[in-house]
């Protein structure tokens, strides 16, 4: 019975050994021209950056979101973009009629704008900035610059073809008219506007 | 659903939400601008009651401000807004049947102003494909400097129906001005200036071509 067992045992040494020795005999000699073409392919692929697309479906496959955030979270996208439809350009259509929509454009929208030059004594002014419907009425749109230690102020701003009213904003708080420009009258609020006249490029 | 289609379709979402939310950003950014809290939020409500009756909101966005820089209470600020809303709903049928905010917001400036509200469908008749901005701006401003309203819609009708430019208007109108200033009557500034720029404008075959879009 023990001789049978040293026959077995010694049976499974040698499968063993020889598994062992196989894996340890040495790999045969790689060809040099097919290591070059794998090292120039690895690097190829490396000076390939990876888009930001791919990582983002890289992300939507390894990141698991359950059914029920999804949907939640896409409900909640798609209200807010509901709240919000129309404002990126506004668009109002008239009823019955082809071609009609009314184009709305925002105030960045300034394509067909054109460079306004602007300038303003007052000697004893802090901080001055124009302010009109073509920056929305927006002080720190069109800050000005003052020339020289006691010079005029200035600044050239972007205005759309057509009438404008504006006024400059004299440290933050008053108001006051171009003395140069033609006078507006405010009938919603008072007040002295200038007008600005921008011609058609 | 896969865990992936879950993800798309969030994904999808969102930038929609984004787009839609980019311009929202932007008016309420300018509206935050008006630090008493009261009158914001009535400034916000009715601009987004305004939006509902799909009316466009960015002039109305300005107006407020404006109404800010000349320091105007809520109650003012809002009694602006629903009369600029209303002059930009009558200027929308004025339009009709193509207009652009710019025009929207100069014919509701015109109405203000009282200029004819026919001259202002006249000159879209006039030139049905093409932007009147700079037109209803210079007929605007002939009548606030005292043109009367039917004698300055008819100039400006009669000189872009010969093919004026807006670039000429706009030069007319600087001329009347300048006239104006050292004496002369708005009226005998307007017929003077007018007869100037129609000694330029090119025979009526050409015009009708030109006006086509």
């Amino acid at each position: 019975m023990i001789g049978n067992m040293v026959d077995t045992m010694d049976d499974e040494r040698d499968e063993v050994i020889e598994r062992v020795v196989g894996a340890l005999s040495p790999l045969p000699q790689p060809r040099s021209a097919a290591v070059a073409r794998v090292l120039m392919a690895v690097r190829a692929r490396r000076a390939q950056p990876v888009s930001r697309v791919r990582r983002a479906i890289w992300w939507a496959e390894d990141t698991a979101v359950s059914a029920k955030v999804a949907g939640l979270l896409a409900a909640a996208s798609l209200t807010i973009g509901f709240v919000a439809r129309g404002t990126m350009t506004e668009q109002v259509t008239y009823a019955g009629a082809e071609s009609t929509s009314i184009e709305m454009q925002p105030v960045a929208s300034m394509s067909s704008a054109v460079p306004v030059a602007m300038a303003f004594e007052l000697a004893n002014a802090k901080t001055v900035s124009v302010v009109g419907d073509f920056n929305g009425w927006d002080p720190a749109a069109n800050p000005m610059q003052r020339v020289g230690a006691n010079g005029p102020w200035s600044t050239t701003l972007l205005a759309k073809p057509g009438r404008h009213t504006y006024a400059f904003l004299v440290d933050g708080t008053t108001l006051v008219a171009d003395p140069r420009a033609p006078k507006a009258k405010n009938p919603d609020f008072g007040g002295d506007a200038s007008v600005l006249m921008v011609r058609t490029p | 659903m896969s865990p992936r289609t879950n993800n798309l379709l969030l994904g999808a979402a969102l930038c929609a939400a984004m787009v839609a939310a980019h311009g929202v950003g932007a008016q309420e950014a300018r509206l935050l601008s008006i630090r008493d809290d009261a009158t914001r939020d009535r400034v916000r409500i009715f601009v987004e009651a305004a939006r509902l009756r799909g009316t466009p909101t960015e002039p109305l966005v300005s107006r407020a401000l404006e109404g800010i820089a000349f320091k105007a209470d809520a109650k003012r600020i809002e009694q602006a807004l629903a009369a600029l809303e209303k002059r930009m709903r009558r200027a929308k049928e004025l339009l009709a049947p193509h207009a652009t905010v710019d025009e929207l917001a100069a014919a509701a400036d015109a109405i203000a102003n009282r200029v004819p509200e026919k001259a202002i469908s006249d000159l879209r008749r006039i030139a049905p494909r093409r932007s009147i901005t700079v037109e209803i701006g210079v007929l605007t401003e002939l009548v606030a400097k005292g043109v009367k309203p039917s004698v300055a819609a008819t100039m400006v009708r009669d000189l872009m129906a010969k093919g004026a430019t807006g670039a000429q208007l706009t030069e007319l109108n600087a001329a009347v001005q300048q006239d104006v200033a050292l004496g002369v009557t708005p009226m005998e500034a307007l017929v003077l200036r007018t007869r100037g720029v129609m000694s330029l404008l090119p025979p009526a075959a050409s015009v009708n071509a030109a006006q086509r879009p």
